[in-house]
């Protein structure tokens, strides 16, 4: 059994490896997303390799169900999706490469001499696991970590309005294409207000004139 | 399926196999038969969907191949079958081609976790629910895929209505069931469907009801509110006709499924039909009891279970045939239903959709909670959880309580959102004439 | 707020707004009123409505299984009409109805007399490309003389493209076919259509104008009967007091009329007796008319013919004792156009039995006038 699960785990750790480097090597940056996307599956495989189901599927529900596709969406936005003619590889990658050693290196190295590389022995049956169920993580969030919690709240909600502010703006570039609907409100709008501000005609005839190419254009 | 493998196997025949063969054969069995009865049920709804549908519309429908045309749904997998496959040129063929796996399989994969009858289920998870709508996130990326890879306009529009109206709606979706998950302390499906043993009240909110299998979530207001918000979700998610904006063929020709054809349009067709049945699955079983009816809980009782290894197989066999048939007749209920909304309404527009979703469904079903939470408190929390108030009260004047209470809550909120939301409608429509009366 | 329809006038039209009565409806209620209209249907569509008394119920009608009801004016694809007494067709080919035909799929020539040449009011061949033709109706609208007419029938579905270039052999219909699928509006116009087709039946030399409509199995038993005739007519012409009349030849006649009259009986005799062996048709058989064109310049054919048109005419006149006889009269006509493999009739008495076939006709045509007006 024990055989069967680290032959899985290397099989979802080199699947994870190859999408990793598939989604900095490919040159379209679509292929990019979706290597991506398969990525984060393989880390979702992983978790529940461990048995932590519920981190399995919120993974998946989270990062494969909704942050892949707000990149997704994201590249839909960019100009050069095919990548023909980017270059891969900045022409100073020696240094990149030397600095990203170094930072990995910083935090990898107290982990490989501090851990002690033998599994722990499993619990007794009977004991909860540790933090993988839903309830555990529940008050997990609102006792130890709540901190933590409340900034990460914090933070999505400033991005939300963000979100909500940069849309607004938007609106002042409205289509200028009008519903029916809309062009018959409108009509009655006028109508209205030249009636009880009572002004010449003369002048309203020529801003229901000005519609015209508004609504055709 | 384990059990009674194991029963019939090292019980009754006595062969004495181990664990692992008889998990991996039951798994076997469990695959095949989900695999089989996934298409099986597309047909059916394919063929009923068209049949209701017409009724409504004053007319018959499909009568011509076989009794009443009962064999249309199998000429028109012929049909597809043969049709030609036809990829674009200017496509992303490898990506065109995942993209109908990738939508399908997710939608194959919730079956996993749906339960038929009383021990039933393919895999008993202890987040089964939350499984089930984290796999049904993932088909986004199918559709988002085939919506690029086409490379077509169309395509593309519809792959991004598709996938914003999906994400927006999952939010309302999720909140709604939380409010279940709240009230039953579990994200099993199995133990959700367990709570709504009873008649007309759970067992387990107000113990000595007798148990007829009624005990179901609807009647409840928190239940109530929950359910009517999940349907509405559940159209969305299922791009059923009131919210099929994805693929409105009126202006988009047919969405990402456009550039498609011959099985890989089938199989867009299979995830759609698929995932609309195992959304009224889900409603039934969430807010409707599953395989939950009078009778079966009764007669699982007498039969092989964990609990009750003495039991007598037929009696499992009798219990699963109720509950597989309460529990098709409440999906099939459910999916007439949708046909139902589909004959009814015409098709939102999306700035309406996303209104609807984000500015009511939302705050209705996050007030939902609050109702869910109050109702766990009133039923359930003593001194020790700081619930004071209820000390000393009878189960049933407790029940009582937390009826009235979240009834009140509910109502208020969803008469006072209505009118908030239409007084907003009526607003933004005010302020973009005024703004185009400005700039006109 | 709620002010009755209320009109505007903007850049795209004039616009009509109605306003609904529950625009006060906040709580979702009108939802709720949509879904139970359409419950109501899909209740109500489990009845049959064939009455179409109310908006609820079935309306359909299941086609291959049941046909459905056309009204009279449906039009489809045109067709020719001819007289189901004498088998001559309504067309006098005057071109109005190709001339007028939108899509121009209408062709036709103008029959012509074999002995002088002149064109006459009858049509030798009628084409119309049923593939391309819209449907329009303006053909049937157009014709002076009501001869090309709307047909109800739609299951024209065909695997082969060629067959929906219809010839006039297709085309031709009985008068009694249109009065039977549109009644009244044949009704409208029998009376002028009737005595036009009179006029121009005088108009039309021998068998130029009669419906050709005719199976092969028919044009053999025809000549087969051509070659009787003019066995008959030979018989008659030497022996000019031959055996009596048959019972229903009642009638006083004419001396001159005597002789041929006896050739006539004769003819019109073994016609019946070989008519009453095939089922009777209330439509008759026709053949070919090109045949007959070029038939009719050999003499042989020339007393053959006379001798049927005596046959004929025979009939016509028997008809007015016995009346069950009539439908057979046109087949003897269709006998007159024998195509070219008739056995030549016997040589030798050839002169006598042409003056005879001849003399009949003539005395038959005089008669059936006399009977017609």
């Amino acid at each position: 059994m024990e055989v069967v699960v680290q032959m899985v785990f290397g099989l979802i750790a080199l699947f994870i490896l190859v999408a990793a480097a598939m989604v900095v090597s490919v040159r379209n940056v679509i292929h990019s997303a979706l290597w991506l996307i398969a990525c984060f599956f393989g880390v979702g495989a992983l978790y529940l390799l461990l048995e932590a189901e519920f981190l399995a599927v919120v993974q998946v529900l989270v990062y494969v169900g909704a942050v892949s596709v707000l990149i997704l969406f994201a590249i839909m936005l960019t100009r050069q999706i095919s990548g023909e003619g980017v270059r891969q590889l900045t022409s100073r990658w020696p240094v990149v490469l030397v600095v990203t050693v170094l930072l990995f290196a910083t935090v990898m190295t107290p982990t490989l001499i501090n851990q002690q590389w033998n599994v722990p022995p499993a619990p007794p049956l009977g004991t909860p696991e540790p933090i993988a169920g839903p309830a555990e993580l529940g008050r997990g969030f609102v006792n130890e970590f709540l901190i933590q919690f409340q900034v990460v709240g914090v933070l999505l909600t400033v991005a939300l309005i963000g979100a909500i502010v940069i849309a607004f703006e938007e609106r002042a570039r409205r289509r200028k294409v009008l519903t029916l609907a809309e062009e018959l409100e409108l009509k009655r709008l006028r109508e209205r207000t030249t009636q009880t501000e009572t002004p010449e005609p003369v002048e309203a005839e020529p801003v229901a004139r000005e519609t015209r190419p508004a609504s055709e254009g | 399926m384990y059990d009674m493998l194991t029963a019939l196997i090292n019980g009754a025949l006595g062969w004495g196999w181990p664990e692992w063969a008889l998990n991996l054969l039951s798994y076997i069995l469990i695959v095949t038969i989900v695999l089989v009865v996934a298409p099986l049920q597309m047909l059916f709804f394919t063929y009923y969907e068209r049949r209701v549908i017409a009724r409504m519309q004053d007319r018959v429908g499909p009568n011509r191949v076989g009794p009443e045309g009962i064999w249309q749904p199998i000429a028109d997998g012929v049909k597809m079958f043969t049709k030609e496959d036809i990829v674009p040129q200017a496509a992303d063929r490898i990506v065109h081609f995942l993209a109908p796996c990738v939508v399908v399989a997710p939608t194959v994969l919730m079956f996993a976790v749906v339960p038929w009858g009383p021990g039933m289920v393919p895999v008993d998870l202890p987040t089964g629910l939350l499984f089930f709508f984290a796999i049904s996130s993932i088909s986004a990326v199918g559709l988002m895929m085939a919506g690029w890879a086409s490379n077509n306009k169309f395509s593309l529009l519809g792959a991004m209505r598709a996938v914003a109206q999906m994400v927006s709606y999952e939010i309302p979706a999720v909140l709604s069931l939380i409010a279940i998950v709240i009230i039953v302390g579990s994200l099993s499906i199995n133990e959700i469907i367990a709570y709504q043993a009873g008649l007309i009240i759970s067992n387990r909110d107000l113990p000595g009801v007798p148990d007829l299998g009624l005990g179901w979530f609807v009647f409840t207001p928190v239940g109530f509110v929950a359910f009517v918000a999940f349907f509405i979700a559940a159209l969305a998610e299922g791009e059923r006709t009131p919210f099929d904006i994805p693929e409105a063929d009126s202006e988009i020709v047919a969405g990402y499924m456009t550039e498609y054809s011959g099985m890989k349009f089938g199989l867009f067709y299979l995830a759609q039909y698929v995932l609309n049945f195992l959304l009224c699955a889900i409603t039934a079983i969430i807010f409707f009891g599953g395989w939950q009816g009078p009778g079966v809980g009764w007669l699982y009782a007498q039969g092989i279970t964990p609990a009750n290894p003495n039991g007598n197989g037929l009696f499992n066999v009798l219990a699963g045939i109720l509950g597989v048939f309460y529990f098709l007749l409440k999906t099939y209920i459910f999916f007439f239903v949708m046909v139902w909304l589909r004959g009814a309404f015409p098709r939102l527009r999306i700035d309406q959709l996303m209104d609807f979703g984000w500015k009511f469904l939302i705050p209705w079903t996050l007030a939902n909670l609050f109702s869910a939470a109050l109702w766990v408190a009133f039923t359930r929390w003593g001194p020790a959880e700081g619930m004071l108030i209820t000390v000393g009260w009878s189960p049933v004047l407790r029940w009582l309580a937390a009826f009235v209470v979240t009834l009140a809550i509910n109502l208020g909120v969803y008469l006072w959102l209505t009118r908030v939301y239409a007084a907003s409608q009526a607003e933004r429509r005010r302020a973009e004439l005024e703004e185009l009366s400005a700039a006109a | 707020m709620t002010a009755s329809p209320f009109e505007i006038e903007i850049p795209r039209g004039r616009v009509i707004e109605v306003q609904r009565d529950d625009t006060r409806v906040r709580w979702g209620g009108g939802l709720l009123r949509g879904m139970a209209v359409v419950w109501k249907h899909w209740k109500e569509s489990f009845k049959l409505n064939r009455s179409y008394s109310q908006i609820h119920g079935t309306f359909t009608i299941e086609y291959p299984e049941e046909q459905p009801r056309i009204p009279e004016a449906y039009r489809n694809m045109p067709i020719l009409l001819y007289d189901d007494e004498t088998g001559h067709e309504l067309c006098t080919s005057c071109f109005q109805c190709e001339r007028i035909c939108p899509p121009q799929v209408i062709h036709m020539t103008q029959a012509k007399d074999p002995a002088t040449g002149k064109p006459v009011p009858a049509v030798a061949e009628f084409i119309i490309e049923y593939d391309a033709c819209m449907s329009c109706g303006f053909c049937a609208e157009v014709c002076p003389f009501d001869a090309i007419k709307m047909d109800h029938e739609f299951e024209l579905s065909t695997d082969d493209h060629t067959r929906l270039t219809v010839h006039k052999e297709q085309l031709l219909r009985p008068i009694s076919y249109y009065a039977k699928i549109a009644p009244t509006m044949w009704a409208e116009v029998r009376e002028s259509a009737l005595k036009k087709l009179q006029g121009n039946v005088r108009r039309r030399p021998d068998v130029i104008g009669l419906a050709p409509q005719l199976t092969e199995k028919i044009a053999a038993r025809r000549a087969e009967l051509a070659a009787q005739a003019v066995q008959a007519a030979q018989a008659a012409a030497a022996a000019p007091a031959a055996p009596a009349a048959a019972p229903a030849e009642g009638r006083k006649l004419t001396p001159e009329e005597k002789a041929a009259k006896l050739a006539a009986i004769r003819a019109a005799k073994t016609a019946q007796a070989g008519e009453s062996a095939t089922p009777a048709e209330a439509a008759p058989a026709p053949p070919s008319p090109a045949p007959a064109g070029e038939a009719a310049p050999s003499a042989d054919k020339a007393a053959k013919l006379a001798a049927i048109r005596a046959a004929n005419a025979a009939k016509k006149a028997a008809a007015g004792e016995a009346p069950a006889t009539l439908p057979v009269a046109p087949a003897d006509g269709m006998a007159g156009d024998t195509p070219a493999d008739a056995p030549p009739a016997a040589p030798p008495a050839d002169k006598a039995a042409r003056l005879a076939a001849i003399r009949a006709a003539n005395a038959a045509k005089k008669q059936q006038s006399g009977d017609g007006s």
